[in-house]
């Protein structure tokens, strides 16, 4: 007996710990920590999810370790937003005839090593990845036919064809300007260990999967670097970036998850910010004959069924912009009438349904990658409800990256399929580009004569106005016609150190110069 | 030695097994093509990639010549970093190696005395509470821990660095989180092998001679119930690698383990084959040399 009230008693106070545990676990996330620390050092740390891939700024195609190169490398001309492109390493250009242009060199330039920039280095650097198609940003730069240097600070860039957005193309990945000399005495594997640009800050030190560190170039040819120190970390887990943010271990931390945003605002001296993104979601849908989705009004009833703001309220915590436009704010040819605004009348959809004979209801399918978005799985769940509630049944089929890519290669889906693009050139011309018949064919089959001549038009059209005004019309004309029916833009959520004056940028680049100490 | 010598050679069929398998299950699980290249690349940008990577021979021809580079020490290159696969694995090694080794010391500061305690104490309510423990520690996921570890030690207390990899003070949460679930299963492995030894005829006698209780504890049973803590340690070699994935992860460690888990994401197939093959043999060679430990610990085990 007495026994047994031992074993009871044991029992109890483990249950009592255990439940102790938990409690502490559950608490810990809301409660607000201790204030962050401010200190007003000179190191500027940013915690990433992962590491930055390589140095060699042609063979990546990834926007977080061009996020680091930025600062390291300059490219000819900066792509500012609104204000239009800006000189970098070229002081000035001009666009001779339909094919070639002329950039002219910004003089007393260094790379790192103290090697001058000159227009030989322009030459290697372009010609290298228009030319090499074993390099990743190949696709991106095989328009350009040949690199001629004009003079020590001159060059000349002729293109295959008209290339009316060769300035978004130099003003992004794969056009950092590398330094000649030093690659090809010393090879590229030296360089790929001790990399060398012309940027504000020089290279010092890369613990792989762990950190970055750069420090400020005192030679260089801008205003002086803002930071002694910058420091980039890689931090895969989500709670632990976060967890870093809010002891002061780091000053930025990228995509924090929609949870963990009350965390951070709970915390003084930390703050989050909400940024638009490049990337948008959309149904992709079929318009061949043979699916019930040729019938436009069908897709029209889609598109008034599916309540976008309600998802990204309920799914996004608001982090996201509904768009009927895949080219938002800050790209070339952006219809900002089609941008920040949805429709959504589930009334009309069922009258559409009944006219196009469906008043009975009808299936169709859906696919979606399973894990390759923020809560993508989510978001068709909850479109299929809703297109339930007006008759349309939905076969979902849920599909891991891979296999949802290869039938996306294979264009093999059925009438609909869930597909989020990014658009690294911030111009019209590729956010559009698969709705040309050409591109088209097998995946949405749109055929719009009066889009496609639109769109061919403009895509070599040198009159940088009216090629805007052709795109602008192309994405009505789409709005419209919903080969494609656009979601949202999802918005980036940053933490970041009440220290610091950071404001995200589009386009995602972490430029550690705009960013100032309080 | 000869027994040394012929386990050696086992291993060699077993290793290209283990090639076999990964090499034919990441061709099977994914196309590393589709997750290098963005949603609008062209089928042509595709192919060409796919053509410069060798990922357009047969499946056996891609085996071969894998295996034909892997008799000269070569891995082939990562697709991610670009540089040797096998390099990269045993730059991170070292890393690993130290949290693995700072887990186990964890798990046996923990483990003996516990499991000597409740032993000794069998059935009282410290053994209860002990065993429970073990039971909680084992079934406490090791990701879950780790957060736990760091917003009770890091964010709230703020005692503890949240993550990276650099002093010792950074060395202690994936330490303990790794360390912890081993701890649990040594812990129950200790009391059941002394439990046992406690019973049995020598450990009377040593006690009829009027030894103290702690010299018959201590010299005579803890030595005996070595024995199959050894196996159990030598086991949980692959439960720590398995481990690292997970703890690596959370805290950020730059160590093998994580370096493995971003190569499945991406498919980055060379680093898959170096870590795993490197793993390989670390899991081999610790069994092995349980096998040997086990030989000075009790002389009367002989290897045929």
């Amino acid at each position: 007996m007495k026994f047994r009230w031992k074993t009871a008693a044991a029992f109890l106070s483990l249950a009592l710990l255990m439940a102790g545990c938990s409690d502490n676990g559950d608490t810990e996330g809301q409660e607000s920590s201790e204030p962050v620390e401010q200190s007003d050092s000179k190191t500027l740390v940013v915690a990433n999810g992962s590491d930055m891939a390589t140095f060699d700024i042609h063979d990546h195609n990834n926007t977080s370790t061009e996020a680091v190169h930025v600062n390291m490398f300059n490219y000819l001309v900066k792509n500012g937003g609104e204000e239009g492109f800006l000189p970098d390493l070229a002081e000035s250009w001009e666009n001779k005839d339909e094919t070639t242009w002329t950039f002219k060199l910004r003089e007393g330039v260094k790379f790192h090593n103290g090697d001058d920039f000159t227009a030989e280095d322009v030459k290697f650097t372009l010609e290298r990845v228009a030319k090499d198609d074993s390099l990743l940003e190949y696709g991106n730069y095989n328009q350009i036919k040949e690199v001629n240097v004009l003079g020590d600070y001159e060059v000349e860039i002729v293109t295959n064809g008209p290339e009316p957005a060769l300035l978004n193309r130099l003003s992004r990945l794969g056009s950092g300007m590398l330094p000649k000399n030093y690659i090809e005495s010393e090879g590229w594997d030296v360089f790929l260990e001790e990399p060398v640009g012309t940027g504000p800050y020089k290279f010092q030190e890369w613990k792989k999967d762990d950190r970055l560190t750069l420090v400020a170039n005192e030679e260089y040819f801008g205003e002086a670097p803002k930071w002694d120190e910058l420091v980039f970390r890689a931090i895969p887990e989500d709670s632990t970036r976060v967890s870093e943010l809010m002891t002061g271990g780091v000053d930025v931390a990228v995509n924090v998850p929609p949870t963990d945003v009350e965390r951070i605002e709970g915390t003084e001296g930390v703050h989050v910010e909400q940024t638009p993104t490049q990337r948008v979601m959309m149904l992709v849908l079929r318009t061949a004959e043979g699916n019930p989705t040729s019938d436009p009004k069908v897709r029209e009833a889609i598109d008034l069924t599916i309540d976008k703001e309600a998802i990204v309220e309920s799914l996004m915590g608001g982090a996201g912009t509904v768009t009927r436009t895949r080219v938002t704010p800050g790209n070339t040819g952006a219809n900002e009438s089609l941008y920040g605004t949805s429709l959504y009348d589930p009334e009309r959809a069922k009258e559409l349904l009944a006219e196009a004979g469906y008043a009975d209801g009808l299936e169709l399918t859906l696919s979606s990658p399973n894990g390759r978005y923020l809560k993508d799985k989510e978001s068709v769940e909850l479109m299929s409800a809703m297109l339930g509630e007006v008759g349309i049944t939905i076969d979902l089929e849920l599909l891991e990256w891979s296999a949802f890519n290869e039938k996306y290669q294979n264009r093999t889906f059925g009438d609909m399929f869930l597909i989020g693009y990014g658009n690294s050139m911030f111009d019209a011309s590729l956010a559009l580009e698969r709705l040309t018949f050409e591109q088209a064919a097998g995946e949405t089959d749109y055929n719009n004569p009066e889009t496609e001549q639109l769109l061919e038009t403009a895509e070599t059209n040198m009159n940088a106005e009216e090629r805007s005004a052709q795109y602008q019309e192309a994405q009505e004309l789409v709005a419209e016609d919903r080969p494609h029916i656009y979601l949202y833009q999802l918005e980036a959520i940053t933490g970041i150190n009440d220290r610091i004056d950071y404001e995200p940028r589009l386009d995602e680049m972490f430029y550690a110069d705009s960013v100032n100490l309080k | 030695m000869k027994y040394l010598l012929k386990s050696l050679l086992k291993t060699i069929p077993v290793l290209l097994l283990i090639t076999m398998i990964v090499f034919v299950l990441m061709r099977l699980t994914g196309d590393p093509v589709s997750l290098m290249l963005p949603e609008n690349a062209t089928a042509e940008e595709r192919d060409t990639l796919r053509e410069s990577l060798g990922l357009n021979d047969p499946l056996p021809v891609q085996y071969l010549a894998f295996l034909g580079d892997l008799v000269k020490g070569d891995f082939g290159d990562s697709f991610r970093y670009n540089m040797d696969a096998l390099d990269l694995v045993l730059e991170r090694l070292p890393a690993t190696l130290e949290l693995a080794i700072a887990s186990m010391i964890v798990a046996v500061i923990i483990s003996v005395p516990l499991g000597i305690l409740s032993a000794i104490k069998r059935n009282s309510v410290l053994d209860l509470f002990i065993t429970g423990g073990a039971v909680v520690g084992k079934a406490m996921p090791n990701f879950w821990l780790g957060i736990m570890l760091i917003l009770f030690f890091s964010v709230t207390f703020q005692l503890l660095p949240v993550s990276g990899r650099g002093t010792l003070a950074h060395l202690v949460l994936p330490a303990i989180t790794l360390g912890t679930g081993i701890a649990a299963e040594m812990t129950r492995l200790i009391r059941s092998s002394m439990l046992e030894i406690l019973g049995q005829d020598f450990i009377r006698t040593a006690r009829s001679k009027g030894l103290r209780e702690t010299v018959v504890v201590n010299q005579h049973a803890f030595r005996n119930a070595l024995i199959p803590v050894v196996t159990i340690m030598a086991l949980q070699t692959a439960t720590l690698v398995g481990g690292t994935l997970i703890t690596e992860t959370v805290f950020a460690w730059p160590g093998l383990g994580q370096l493995l888990v971003q190569a499945v994401n991406l498919r980055d197939m060379a680093v898959v084959q170096a870590a795993t093959f490197i793993i390989a043999i670390f899991v081999i060679l610790s069994n092995l040399s349980a096998d040997l430990i086990y030989r000075l610990l009790d002389p009367r085990i002989k290897y045929e």
